[in-house]
């Protein structure tokens, strides 16, 4: 009983935040520390605690970068004023 | 039966980062990427007219994207312009460059076309655009920039709460979206 109550307590969708905070490292010890508890008595969320780690590797592999806010503002600015330019 | 349109005032939000990734690796320089991918949106603005709306408009940017950088690459590669190639035409009505004003946008999946989706990146930007466009930026603007929690709510004005779950649907959607498409 005491078990099973602890793992009601932490249940699979607040396990999901914890796991997708930890992948951003914000998860605090606490969050972190009931995580484990959850993922040692629950099949589902190992799985998707596994598939979220690689998904976030495959993010850092990626390399993927944004451009710059400041860059996207300038083409936005050259694009209206030239596609206004070419309509008329 | 034109399937595809072009809304340009649409293409920096949708289609930037997608072609500064597409740019940066084969340039590997920030700076004459951002240049590239002006030049490509002037010279797509250029050739509108010529868009059949038989490719999607992505393909069709790439499409004078690589162009741009075959361009930049002979440049370099000349010296003092000798062996840069100028593609014009010119008939009895019109003159100018072919590069410029004339793509148009046959579909044609090359090997090329076919290795470019093997790229992860690229990949993973492409399984972006299939969800909504806010969550999307969202979750670009935590995970590719990092930006800190408490700057993404006030940028958006959305709870730590809301994020976590726009957060979590985007990785559900991109993880799923990745198995079926990259592994």
């Amino acid at each position: 009983m005491g078990k099973k109550l602890k793992f009601l307590f932490f249940d699979c969708s607040e396990a999901a935040t914890c796991c997708d905070k930890a992948q951003y490292e914000e998860a605090n010890l606490f969050e972190k520390a009931k995580l484990r508890i959850h993922l040692a008595l629950c099949k589902t969320c190992r799985k998707f605690s596994a598939r979220n780690s690689r998904l976030t590797h495959l993010i850092k592999d990626s390399k993927l970068e944004t451009c710059p806010e400041e860059k996207k503002k300038k083409w936005r600015e050259e694009i209206k004023k030239e596609f206004a330019e070419e309509r008329t | 039966m034109s399937a595809n349109t072009l809304d340009p005032n649409k293409w920096v939000d949708k289609y930037s980062d997608y072609l500064f990734n597409y740019t940066i690796v084969r340039v590997n320089n920030r700076e004459v990427a951002n240049d590239l991918i002006s030049e490509t949106f002037l010279a797509a603005l250029k050739s509108a007219k010529n868009f059949k709306g038989e490719a999607s408009e992505r393909t069709w940017l790439i499409s004078i994207l690589k162009r741009k950088i075959i361009d930049y690459y002979r440049k370099i590669n000349s010296r003092k312009g000798k062996a840069e190639v100028k593609i014009k035409y010119s008939d009895d009505y019109n003159e100018g460059e072919w590069l410029e004003e004339q793509v148009a946008d046959q579909f044609d999946r090359s090997a090329e076309d076919e290795m470019e989706n093997n790229e992860l990146g690229l990949a993973i930007l492409d399984c972006l655009e299939s969800i909504n466009e806010k969550h999307a930026e969202i979750f670009k603007r935590k995970t590719i920039d990092g930006a800190d929690t408490e700057a993404i709510c006030n940028e958006f004005n959305i709870t730590p709460s809301n994020l976590w779950v726009i957060i979590h649907r985007a990785r559900t959607a991109l993880a799923a979206c990745l198995e079926k498409n990259w592994f």
